[in-house]
Parts: C-alpha cells; structure tokens; sequence
C-alpha cells in the first residue's frame, strides 16, 4: 500500500494565524535585512498556505537541504559574515521560512512561534523606539493569538483566542514591569550587543572641506534633547559646542584626534550665571560630545576636555546617552597665549589663496588694529553681496579665493573658513568650531530639541586680554539664521511654498507632541541605566541599594505578583455564566423567599414555594415548567418568553 | 392465548409520535402496578433501564417479589423469558447450551440453552461459581456466546435480570466490581407499605394475575422506544450537573472509588430513559437525581471510615451535596 504523501489539512485553521504571527516579528526587520531573504519568506509562506490547502506534500529532504545551503551561502555572501546583528537576524528570517517547509505536527508550530519570539525580541538590537513598544505588544499578542488557534476547539472564535492572549499579556505585565524596574542594571554589562555596522554614521565629521559638499542634507534625525533645571538661554546664546578644528592644509580643516589637557578647564575664567542642564545624546559613534558653549562641569564616566575646551569620550557613543552639565555662557579663556601657540593658530599653508592672503593684508593695514580688522571683516560679508544658500556651487582648489571672490554664496562652514583663513592671514590666532546651533523649543515637554540640520560652524579669535573669542561670520550674512534655528527658517519656506498654514502648523504641533513623548521615552525608559535605578532605588527607600538587594526585592515581588494574581483569579471565579433562562429563574426564586437548598431540584423546590404560598400555585407550576423546558429540555423562544411572561406576571 | 389485538407486530403499524409512545410506556407502567403493588419507583426504574438497553439487578431479602418483578416485565413488554436458578454446582453450558451428537446424522448438533432469550431472569446470581457468573456476564456484554469455536448471535433485544439475596454470606460468591459494572441499575425492592400489604394478602394470587396479564408492546416497538430515547436531548446545564456529581464522588472523602467516565455515561443514558419513562421534555435533573442511587450505588466504593450506612444514603448524601446549574 502506498502511503499519502498529501498533508491531511490539520494544520489548515491554525496556519494562516502562524503566519501572521511570522509576519508581524519579522517586519521590523524588512527595511535592514536583503530584500531576497523577505521574499523567500513570502514565497515560502504562500507555497506552505497552498499544500495545505490543497493537500499536496512538503517538499522533499533534498529539496529543503539544497534550500537550506543555498539561503545560508547568500546571507554569507550578502554579509560576508554570519555574526552580527545583521546576518543573525537574515539568518532568523531563512530558518523561519524553510522551518515553514517542513511544518507537519503542531509541534513544528510551537518551534515557529518560538522563532517568531526570538525574531521580535531581535528586533530590539536594531531599534528602540517609542513606538516600538506597541508594535512588539501587538506582535506578541498576535504570536499568543496564533499559540492559542492551534488548540482552539471548534466553538472557539478568533475573537475568543484573541482576547484570552490579551487576558494572558495583562496577566503578565505586572511581572514585566517589576522586573524592569528591579532587574539590577550594572554599568558594564556581562555581554555587548553587537553594533549594526551596516548604517552609516550620521552627525558631524572631524574635518571640514568647505566646497567639496555642493547640498547640505537638512535632515531632520534629532542629534540631542536638552532639558534645563533653570532658565533657557536666549537663541543667540544657544551655541553647542563640539570639536574644535586648528589645522588648515588650503583646501580642508581638521581636528586633531581627541586628546586629554590637564589645562583646558583652568584656562577657562567663569563670569556669569550657571546653565544646568541635562543632554539626551543620540548615538553618534563617535568620541565628541555635545556641550553649552563653555561647558565647566559633566557628569558621565571616561569623559575628559580636550586642549580647545572641547568634551570627548574615550569609547564611542555607540548608544543614547545622558549626562548633566554646567556651562557659563559669560566666560573668558585662555587670556595667556604663548608666542609659539599664536604662531600655531594663525598657520596656513604656503601660496594657497593668495588673493585672500592679500586682501587680508591690505585690510588689516587700513584697520589698524586687530578689532577694527575683525568688524572690517564681519561689515564686509555683511554689506558686500554675499548670500546664505544650502546649496552652493562648487569651489575647486583655493576655495577661500573662489568663494570669497566669485561664487559668494554658501553656508555656515564656508564663512567660518573664509573668515578664518582671513584672521589667520593677518596673523591672529583662529579656530572653527564645528557643533550646533538653536535647537527648536518643545513647549510641550519644555526642553530643546537638536537636529542634524542644526549642525554649525563657527570661529574663535585669540585677542590679548580677551581670550579666545566667538565670532560668528555666518550672523554677518545671515543673521536670521542666528536668531531662529536652521529647521524653523526651513519651516517658513515650507509654509510659504504652500500658500497656507493651518494644516502645516496642527503637522508641527503634531511633531512637537510626538517629539515631547520622545523626550520623555528616552528619559524615562530607554535612559534606565545603572544610575538612574541607584538613585530610583533609593527613592524607594533602599539603603545603599546592591544587585543583592534588589534581586531578592524582585524575587519577593514576583513572587508576591503571582500569588496577588492568583488570589485575585479565585476570588473572580464564577461558574459559567448563567443563561438567560436562569437570571429570570433566580428572580422567581428571589419573590419566593426561599432558598433553594444544595442538590434541590427546581420541582421539588416548586413543591415547597407551593406550600409557603406566597406565589400562587399555578404561577409556581407554570414557571417552573417553562424553567425545566428551557434550561434542560429542548429550548427554544417559546419556553424561555413564556418563562420571562409568568415571572414578570407575579410580580 | 391470544394477544393478537393488542400485539403491533409491524414497524408501520408502530406508534411514532413522542405522545403515542409515552402511552405505551404508560400502560406498561400501569400494568406492572397491578401485580408490584406500591412500588411505583422501582417499576419506573426497571422500565428506564430496559429502555436504556441496560441489564437490571435486583437486590433484596427473598420473598419481596424480585422474581414477579422480572416476569411480569417480561410478559407486558412481549419479551420471550427464561429463567435460570443459580446454584454452586451450574456450570456454564447450563446457561449457553451444549453441542450433542446425534447418531442418526452424524453430526454434533448444538442445543442452545436458557440463555437465548429475550428476558433472562438470572435468580440468586450470587451462589454459583464465579465461572458460570462470568459465562453469563460475558453474555450480557456481547450479546453473543462462543460454543465450540463458533459465535452465536443472542436475541435482540436482550435483557438480564439477576437477582441477588444481600444478607446471605454463607455459600456465595458476591460479583465483584467490575462485573457489577455491568448492570447499568442495582435495584432494591424492600417492604410493601402497610396498604400495599393489605391488598397482597387478601387479594388475588399474584402468581395467577401473571398469567392473564396481557403485552402492551412487541420487540420491534421496545427497540423503536430505545431508539426514541437516545433522541431525548441534553443541554449544557445537564453535563454540567452530571459532571459536577462525578467529581464530586471521585473528591469525597467518604468515597474511596468514584464514579468512571463508563459510570458517567451510564448516569445520563439512564436519566435520559428516566426522563421518557416521566415523559418530560429533555433530561431534567430530578431524572437524574431518581436513578442516580441506582445508577452509582454500586458502582461507588464507599471509605472505610464512612459514616453511612448503605449505598442509597451515601448516593443520598452525594446529591444533597452538589448544586445544580
């Protein structure tokens, strides 16, 4: 006898739930993962949906091996690699989809779902956003709901199993917030998610070529929140001081690598009132960090200033961080100069941009003095045609001439070279300094959001007794550009090109509020880090809170939870719930004022209301006739309206 | 003897409608009445478990009318009836028959014994030997016997009625536990009430009133009663209630065995065939409650430490116990 190779249709009710359960775990991944490893999925799914329907077989053992071999010599080719967020994920994916090909019991299933798991969860190293969180919630919801279809009885809809995965989901949520909170964080952990290095870093580079870069993206990604204990400093004020670029080779500035200075902070002279505040980092995967023009004190570990008074970490900002500081926006730095370092901070290259060189000379002649010189230079770019654009032309080589000379038009980084390749050219010491500046207020959550499209440049000047001195030549040009932040200046051409406002400006608050939730997330969830639980801890009251301590708090909880949760499902137990039949029963058995004792039937019961007389004989005899017909016999309206009739006829 | 009117040997001629049945029901009820008197419950009983092709014990002191009971069911339901007394020396070709050579043919030719017939009346079940006990017990399971290598097909339909004496302990070998299992209801008759007893002993000769008691129905109209029965419906509130009082004698700690799944159903095949033996609409829990001390109360094994003294009180006690849904 030949054997039917045919599946049976079992798994028919239970597949599509699978799959569906397959498909919200996995789409997180589908924007990072080859799009020919989402397509096997799909076309693996459809082809297993089909032999069930149809009840064709699975496809054979060699079929599947050579399927198996060939996905994981593409994922090896795609990524070169198999470790890694990337390839451990595409390697999920294929498993999930040949696992689909060889699906034949319900227990092929549960290994399918507990993939699906795995993918969600996975889904976590790439991102954590806010609105992940529902959208894990609702994929695990829908994981339990696929869980529960395969032992769903016939009677049981998908609505049913839905809401009993929900019930399950609440049941655990207690648990999952208590372990959250008490799991005890520590500050290196024991293992190291590994970084997506497949994205590319955003955020700002460590050197500058003005005129290379003919578009600057206005992107929108967010590079820090701040949020500030007191007052917010005007938006001239707002300077986010970076790195700091001293070397100039003609064509292109750059930093030197992050290094530590013993002298930086005691060269800094504080003047005016304090800025606290707390910056939120987004990763950058790089060193600098991101401070208050002049940033005194910071709180966060490997954290040092550089000789140019510019914050760096020693390891890369490969996660969101936060940190608090101080910074005086009044201040004095490094009143004292040495020959040698004035001489180092106004090097330029031999013969690159000669005519800037010579204009600079001339200019500096005619002022007299280095002040006169530096506002003859600002009232230059300002009264002279020069205009802010985002999208200049390119320069080629001695860009300083070509800009300052011909094209005259750029942003921020241009104006910042131009004007220091004219300072250091009449022999004043000068740097640029790359960060950013603005920063859009959040009325909602109060703090000041930081975008990529903020990023600036700007200079500072050594003038004896000053110091190193900011100069902004980009206000020159555009002061506009000073006084509102880079995105709301793009906001009002948006707003003008549209012709309207309404609906841009209920988008922006929109932006606002979501961006405000953010904030919030990022401080609260995501920004739970071994500090922050310290001091959560001993808010509650835990003296010198240690992982000891709060893994047998959480142990206790937990255990507490279940019990609580127990207690509660006892308490909440009621047989199933009584038909319609019975509720217009109990209400005849209330007017008796009897109580019916255990095991007594509704007849013999009907005997006894008889003899209490109370309720008429017949009305007694009719009820409890109509009672037995619909509760026991075979039903129908009938009985159950010639129940509820008699009932509401006696009282 | 002539019962050809009253006697419906056709399927056309059979009475169909759930009203026209019950009458019969009623009427064999009624006739039983005259000969049992004052044992309306027992007779209700014997009938439901004869409609729930169930096999009847019947256990009582000697003289109560076990035996009139079974005879007079046999004769108002057309059944034919054999009885078979049990003794410590019956063995089980008594009860099956024997396969005799006859020298004129040549061959062996099998005479079938008391057991093919439609009504057994197996008396004192108790006193022969667990071997024979288990001939006919094996019987009521299969409805067939083996002879000689080959099967033998018993009459449809087929009902045991054993009786068993409790008080005698002297000579007898009690039916264990799972071969009770095998009658659906255990029945006891016990004393006629002061006015029944009366009527006894100055009326008629039972014996001779047996005699001229006439059929209310055929075979072929008890096997559509049978089927009719099974078509009584059960609601969820019912298999909630029988439930209920199955885990109730398994968690009791007066009841050392509880009741089995097998035990389960035999409860509700019982109370539906109850239920159309009172005539109700579909199976009320007072059907269940009036056989389920038949039903359970030999099934159950009662703690050694119980407090009750029978089978019926404990069953009693198992039902005032339980709430009904």
């Amino acid at each position: 006898m030949v054997r039917p190779r045919g599946t049976d249709g079992a798994l028919l009710s239970s597949l599509p739930w699978t799959l569906m359960a397959l498909v919200f775990s996995l789409a997180p991944h589908v924007p990072f993962i080859p799009i020919w490893i989402t397509a096997a999925f799909l076309g693996c799914a459809g082809w297993r949906y089909v032999i069930e329907k149809q009840r064709r077989a699975l496809p054979g053992t060699w079929v599947r091996a050579l399927l198996a071999l060939g996905c994981f010599l593409g994922v090896l080719a795609t990524y070169g690699g198999i470790s890694g967020v990337g390839p451990g994920s595409a390697l999920l994916a294929i498993m999930a989809a040949l696992k689909l090909l060889e699906t034949r019991k319900r227990r092929d299933q549960f290994v399918l779902l507990f993939l699906s798991i795995f993918l969600v969860m996975s889904s976590l190293l790439r991102e954590q956003y806010l609105w992940s969180l529902p959208y894990m919630l609702l994929s695990i919801l829908v994981v339990m709901t696929a869980w529960l279809r395969m032992s769903a009885g016939k009677s049981q809809t998908a609505r049913q199993s839905f809401a009993t995965g929900g019930r399950l989901l609440m049941y655990a949520a207690p648990l999952a917030i208590v372990m959250w909170i008490f799991f005890p964080r520590i500050s290196t952990p024991f293992w190291a998610v590994p970084i997506d290095t497949s994205r590319a870093s955003s955020g700002i580079s460590d050197t500058m070529s003005p005129g290379d870069i003919s578009q600057l993206s206005m992107s929108d990604e967010v590079a820090f929140r701040v949020s500030f204990d007191g007052a917010i400093p005007e938006p001239r004020d707002r300077y986010w001081r970076g790195l700091v670029l001293t070397r100039f080779n003609g064509r292109t500035w750059s930093a030197r690598e992050p290094g530590i200075s013993r002298f930086a902070r005691d060269q800094i002279e504080i003047i005016g009132e304090r800025v606290d505040y707390n910056i939120t980092l987004e990763p950058t995967r790089q060193q600098w960090l991101f401070a208050l023009d002049m940033p005194y004190t910071w709180s966060l570990s490997k954290t040092f200033m550089g000789p140019q008074q510019q914050l760096a970490r020693s390891i890369p900002i490969d996660q969101r961080i936060s940190y608090n500081a101080t910074s005086y926006t009044d201040y004095r730095v490094q009143t004292d100069l040495s020959r040698q370092y004035r001489i180092w901070y106004s090097d330029l290259p031999e013969g690159s941009n000669p005519r800037t060189a010579e204009l600079a000379r001339e200019m500096r002649a005619a002022a007299g003095s280095d002040r006169a010189f530096v506002n003859a230079v600002l009232d230059k770019l300002n009264q002279e045609e020069y205009y802010y654009t985002l999208e200049p032309p390119p320069l080629g080589s001695n860009p300083v001439d070509r800009f300052l000379f011909e094209t005259r038009r750029g942003f921020c980084e241009h104006y910042a070279s131009a004007f220091s390749v004219m300072m250091r050219s009449a022999g004043i010491p000068t740097r640029i300094v790359l960060g950013y500046h603005g920063g859009e207020l959040n009325p909602m959550g109060g703090h000041l959001t930081v975008r990529q499209s903020d990023a600036h440049a700007w200079t500072e000047i050594w003038i004896a007794d000053l110091g190193w001195h900011r100069v902004d030549p980009t206000a020159a040009v555009a002061p506009e550009r000073i006084e509102m932040s880079a995105s709301d200046a793009a906001f009002d051409g948006i707003r003008a090109a549209w012709g309207f406002t309404a609906p841009s400006r209920l988008l922006h608050q929109m932006a606002l509020t979501w961006d405000a939730l953010n904030t919030k997330w990022n401080e609260w969830i995501l920004g739970y880090g071994p500090e922050t639980q310290n001091s959560f801890m001993q808010w509650l009251g835990m003296n010198e809170p240690s992982w000891r301590k709060m893994l047998l708090t959480l142990v206790c909880l937990v255990i507490g939870i279940i019990m609580l949760i127990s207690v509660i499902l006892m308490v909440r137990y009621r047989p199933p719930a009584k038909d319609a039949a019975a509720i217009h029963y109990q209400r005849f058995v209330k007017k008796t004022g009897l109580d019916p004792q255990t095991g007594e039937t509704p007849c013999v019961f009907a005997l006894r209301a008889q003899e209490a007389g109370i309720i008429p004989s017949e009305a007694v005899a009719a009820i409890t006739e109509a009672y037995m017909v619909a509760r026991y016999g075979p039903g129908g309206d009938t009985s159950l309206e010639r129940l509820k009739h008699a009932v509401s006829a006696i009282g | 003897m002539d019962h050809g009117m009253q006697r419906p040997t056709t399927l056309e001629s059979l009475p169909t409608g759930r009203s026209a049945q019950h009458a019969v029901v009623d009427q064999a009820r009624q006739a039983l009445g005259t000969i049992i008197l004052g044992k309306d419950e027992q007779i209700s009983l014997a009938l439901a478990c004869l409609l729930a092709r169930g096999h009847l014990l019947i256990e009582d002191l000697p003289g109560l009318g076990k035996t009139m009971l079974a005879q007079a069911l046999a004769r108002v339901l057309g059944l034919s009836f054999r009885r078979i007394q049990f003794t410590s020396d019956l063995l089980p070709a008594d009860i099956i028959g024997v396969s005799i050579f006859r020298p004129e043919s040549g061959e062996f030719e099998f005479q079938p014994g008391p057991v093919f017939s439609q009504l057994i009346l197996a008396d004192e079940v108790n006193r022969a030997t667990p071997k024979t006990q288990s001939a006919l017990l094996e019987a009521m399971e299969e409805q067939q016997v083996s002879v000689d290598g080959s099967t033998r097909q018993l009459p449809t339909p087929f009902f045991v009625v054993a009786t068993q004496n409790p008080g005698d302990q002297i000579g007898t070998f009690p039916l264990p536990e799972s071969q009770l299992d095998r009658f659906l209801m255990r029945v006891e008759i016990g004393y006629p009430d002061e006015q029944s007893e009366r009527e006894l002993i100055a009326g008629e000769d039972r014996r001779l009133m047996l005699k001229d008691l006439a059929a209310v129905t055929a075979p072929e109209m008890l096997t559509a009663l049978q089927s009719a029965v099974r078509e009584i419906p059960i609601t969820d509130a019912l298999v909630s209630y029988v439930q209920a009082l199955v885990r109730h004698t398994r968690e009791s700690a007066d009841i050392e065995i509880g009741l089995s799944p097998r035990g389960a159903q035999a409860l509700v095949a019982a109370a539906r065939a109850y239920a159309f033996v009172e005539n109700h609409s579909g199976v009320y829990p007072d059907d269940v409650q009036a056989v389920f001390s038949s039903v359970a109360g030999h099934r159950l094994k009662p703690a050694g430490s119980t407090r009750f003294r029978s089978p019926a009180e404990l069953c009693q006690h198992v039902l005032d116990s339980v709430a009904i849904p």
